[in-house]
């Protein structure tokens, strides 16, 4: 730590002396390096014991572009993550059978996430897979349905056979887990590359003024509004710009009359009674060290309308934003932020959030830092699955 | 502050530093903090020592004092954000006035205050300290 300290104190008079730069005191440089490095590695999930399993990797492919796991056979998990829209949809509010109520997040760097979902109830990647699986309005799918397709595709059979060390076995319910295990396991592959802040970030590491002066001045004025006086570090933090938890900033969590989104507090009451959770059976996690968080979670007064932090890394990409698809725009969330109504704030939230009252050219700045955060490639189509010895093309 | 008033804290700083028990750490814990009151004192650390954001850890304590405890409660607040976290610590005694709280999670970079309540029949006492994390 001692030497992290001595390290930045040399490097503020250069970025202070810097033409080309916008200069950020020490607390925000040592901010600003918390966002990095990038990527970050992936671990292998405990609970899981297909994580980074190729065939399972393989199978998890094939099934995410697969509408036979829906009731009527037209809904798959690519139907709402759409690779070429950064894994989300456009839409305000998902709709898969139909109408839902909540925005489709992305699942890029999801395998990163210490909770699942907006409201955060699932606590794996896995059984966050089985959810919209199940759920009428999304796939509408079952146990039995799920197990039939693995059963009767010659090639899922096969590559089930090869991650899971055995053949789909006769009890569907162990089936559709292991799908979902599957489905994990490549949804993990996705990630998000590079970014011009993280060629920033690494410059700023090493003193290279140079490769900073390439990030573009507007960039860095946001970058100096979000790190300083706008504080949006605090949540959005680190590598993958989310402290992984839950808050509410102040939108509206009211559904329609008599009916609301309770966010959070639901989440957990929801984790809490789900036989798939990390406490369950069918966690792989011998050890039992990967429920720890579910074992210590607790709502509180101020879990009632919260909503999960999510990443900004590629938010560029994927509007409209919050929980609810409410704001359309970059420049209509950096508005809300600029403009926060502290009434629609929970009384006993978080008094970190005030109006930010930010300028024109401050919101257009701080729009420019977050366009930074786009990886080139985030919304490419994937390479075609891999193909597994003996289990066909 | 008025001179007088610095002067009346340090007198009743002092007679509690002298009244407080005196308190050895056990072989082997390298004590990070230590508060006290008249009372009791306090030797705590975290394992891991270094906190992160967004990774769990546990805190050791060892509490000194002429009246043991019934139970440590080991628990954490952003006093400035006015939250705590949104994880509850589960403490178990280890014996000696020894005692392991796990599941502790800081999810913001910040000052954070450990809240520590001694609880004997009748009373709990509060002991707080303050923490850094980056």
């Amino acid at each position: 730590m001692r030497r992290l300290v001595v390290v930045l104190a040399a490097l503020a008079p250069l970025v202070a002396v810097a033409d080309e730069t916008v200069e950020l005191d020490p607390v925000e440089i040592r901010l600003v390096l918390r966002h990095g490095p990038w990527p970050q590695p992936v671990l292998r999930d405990p609970s899981n014991r297909v994580s980074g399993d190729a065939s399972a990797i393989a199978l998890g492919q094939r099934l995410f572009f697969d509408t036979r796991l829906s009731a009527n056979g037209t809904v798959a998990c690519a139907s709402c993550h759409v690779p070429t829209r950064a894994w989300t949809d456009g839409r305000a509010q998902a709709a898969g059978l139909g109408p839902l109520e909540r925005n489709t997040p992305t699942v890029l760097d999801a395998a990163l996430s210490r909770w699942f979902g907006w409201d955060g109830a699932a606590d794996s990647l896995w059984s966050f897979a089985v959810k919209p699986m199940l759920h009428p309005a999304e796939m509408g799918g079952s146990a039995r349905g799920t197990a039939a397709v693995v059963r009767g595709d010659p090639s899922y059979a096969c590559l089930y056979e090869a991650a899971f060390r055995g053949p789909p076995g006769a009890d569907p319910e162990r089936v559709l887990v292991d799908t979902a295990k599957a489905l994990a396991a490549y949804v993990e592959t996705i990630r998000s590359g590079r970014t011009p802040f993280d060629e920033f970030r690494d410059a700023l590491a090493r003193g290279d003024r140079a490769a900073m002066a390439r990030y573009p001045l507007a960039a860095q004025r946001g970058l100096k509004i979000f790190a300083g006086k706008g504080a949006c570090s605090v949540c959005h933090f680190g590598p993958g710009f989310t402290n992984g938890e839950f808050h509410d900033v102040g939108i509206p969590f009211t559904l329609g009359p008599g009916r609301v989104d309770a966010g959070r507090h639901e989440g957990i009451k929801r984790l809490r009674s789900d036989p798939l959770n990390l406490l369950g059976r069918f966690s792989d996690d011998a050890s039992g060290a990967a429920a720890t968080k579910t074992r210590h979670v607790e709502p509180t007064h101020a879990s009632f309308g919260q909503f999960k932090t999510p990443s900004l890394r590629n938010v560029a990409l994927t509007a409209p934003y919050m929980h609810n698809g409410r704001l359309a725009t970059l420049r209509d969330v950096v508005q809300h932020y600029s403009e926060l109504d502290l009434d629609r704030v929970h009384a006993d939230g978080e008094s970190l959030l005030r109006p930010l009252k930010l300028s024109p050219r401050e919101a257009d700045d701080l729009v420019a830092f977050l366009k930074s955060l786009t990886d080139p490639r985030a919304s490419d189509p994937p390479d075609p699955p891999a193909t597994v010895a003996g289990c066909g093309p | 502050m008025s001179v007088r008033a610095v002067a009346g804290l340090a007198t009743a700083l002092a007679v509690a530093s002298a009244a407080a028990e005196p308190c050895a750490a056990p072989a082997g814990f390298t004590s990070a903090g230590r508060v006290e009151s008249r009372d009791t004192v306090l030797l705590y650390r975290t394992v891991p020592p270094r906190i992160e954001v967004g990774k769990h850890f546990a805190v050791d304590a060892v509490v000194c004092s002429k009246a043991a405890p019934s139970a440590l409660r080991v628990d954490a607040q952003m006093p400035a954000h006015r939250h705590g976290m949104n994880y509850r610590a589960r403490v178990a005694p280890q014996g000696d006035g020894r005692y392991r709280a796990e599941g502790l999670l800081f999810h913001m970079p910040g000052q954070w205050q450990f809240v520590f309540d001694v609880e004997r029949p009748g009373r709990t006492e509060r002991l707080t300290a303050d923490v850094v994390v980056e």
